[in-house]
């Protein structure tokens, strides 16, 4: 299996051995309070207690921070400098030429920047400590149907290829001298000659996949054999329950604090 | 039911993997041409249009929950049921026989930008303070500055790019569909919805 797609790090620790859907449940329970929390500062809160021990737990820690500030940055700056600033109306904190730092706006941007960390970082949380694979596997093995697993798996060997692929078109046309800086006019034209070669060149292949696996069985009826093995610790089945009724605690608090 | 499970072909199930692996190597590559425009949909737009709304709608949601899990767009994933929905659409429109005529392509495009844009401004301004950390900003910033809420400022952003994006991927995918050949073209469950019979 390809790596490129996948941000998984490997590593002993105890949440790498959890089984794939006891983290799923985890990382559903940090998006709950992400989403459902109130601001300012309840977001932040739980963000330090929850996700950053857990991320601690997987050894990943470092990598979740700098992954997950690298992403929430560009919002959190926009959402300063434009709630914050050109919030209408509202109490101004102190002027900057025209423009004036408002109490509202700035709450406004706490509260989403908070929000933005939470999610983003459940998201990587999972990604980072979960083999796609072992999720694959999990999922067909608790009846997800096999195709869909099918689309999941191929997808994370396709994209990366294709990605390839597509920084190849990239330099063929420029080679033969299209233009792909300059004025607007001229990079949209260059549009249809790096799309269309993609597209096309990439759906030739579809109908002959299509036919090799359905030759190996792929519309077979009836149970599949998986080649991994994946454990599951005889308390986990408990565990999601009560990470499920913590996350309509979660949302409950959310809804009588806001 | 059953018409569900004859969209869902195998040549369906074998697309949509190569559906969402283009829409995620046009949407990174269009990025290097800087233009303010997407295209990360043309994958979902050619499935839903080939093979019917719910195979769309599943390459829409796809693409976004992958693009969110494999850190390389973590920022797209709350995006996913706006992604389902295009899809959806695109199917929709496909069945009504929309994907005949160019002009008629153009403007499913332009009504799906306007969904999309309705869609995804109550998340970006609930989830991500109504901005979109892009260049893009600069329109809600003006948007913001001539005195509208959080909300309607982020469907104003929306409104003024969606369509126009929507309507570009659509006529692309329609370019495309032109492009393959009847043969293979022909193999999808919804095909005599591009092609005259």
């Amino acid at each position: 299996m390809s790596e490129a797609l996948s941000i998984y790090v490997a590593r002993e620790s105890w949440v790498h051995r959890l089984y794939p859907l006891t983290k799923l449940t985890l990382a559903g329970f940090m998006l709950m309070g992400g989403l459902a929390l109130p601001g300012p500062w309840a977001l932040y809160i739980f963000w330090a207690l929850v996700t950053l021990p857990l991320a601690f737990l997987g050894h990943i820690l470092n990598r979740l921070v700098l992954a997950t500030l690298r992403v929430a940055f560009p919002f959190a700056l926009s959402v300063f400098l434009i709630q914050g600033f050109l919030w209408p109306g509202g109490t101004p904190l102190f002027a900057v030429g025209p423009l004036s730092l408002k109490q509202e706006g700035l709450a406004f941007a706490i509260a989403s920047t908070g929000r933005i960390l939470m999610v983003v970082s459940s998201f990587l949380w999972f990604s980072l400590t979960t083999r796609p694979d072992h999720l694959m596997g999990t999922l067909s093995q608790r009846g997800f149907p096999t195709g869909l697993s099918y689309m999941i798996v191929a997808t994370l060997q396709i994209a990366p290829r294709f990605q390839a692929r597509a920084s190849a078109i990239l330099d063929a046309q420029r080679s033969r001298g299209l233009e792909t800086e300059g004025s607007l006019r001229r990079r949209l034209k260059a549009l249809l000659p790096l799309v269309v070669p993609l597209v096309l060149s990439s759906l030739i292949d579809v109908e002959e996949r299509a036919l090799a696996i359905e030759t190996r069985g792929f519309n077979r009826p009836g149970e599949k054999t998986s080649l991994i093995a994946i454990p599951e610790a005889p308390w986990e089945p408990a565990a999601r329950i009560g990470i499920l009724i913590c996350a309509v605690l979660v949302v409950g608090l959310g809804l009588w604090l806001g | 039911m059953d018409r569900i499970k004859k969209d869902f072909s195998t040549l369906t199930l074998v697309m949509i993997p190569v559906a969402i692996a283009i829409n995620i190597a046009v949407g990174q590559s269009i990025y290097t041409l800087k233009i303010p425009l997407y295209l990360d949909s043309i994958g979902t737009v050619l499935v839903g249009v080939l093979a019917g709304p719910w195979a769309g709608a599943v390459t829409g949601l796809l693409t976004n929950l992958f693009w969110g899990l494999s850190g390389l767009n973590v920022q797209s994933a709350p995006f996913a049921t706006v992604a389902a929905v295009i899809g959806a659409l695109a199917g929709l429109f496909s069945d009504a026989g929309w994907l005949r005529a160019w002009w008629k392509v153009i403007l499913a495009g332009l009504i799906t930008g306007l969904v999309a844009a309705a869609l995804s401004a109550p998340i970006s301004a609930y989830v991500y303070g109504g901005v979109t950390g892009a260049g893009t900003d600069v329109g809600v910033a003006i948007f913001r500055g001539m005195g509208l809420n959080v909300l309607p400022a982020s469907f104003a952003q929306g409104v003024s790019s969606d369509p126009l994006d929507k309507a570009t991927t659509f006529l692309i995918v329609w370019l495309i569909v032109q492009a393959l050949p009847l043969r293979f073209v022909m193999r999808f469950p919804r095909a005599n919805n591009v092609k005259a019979a």
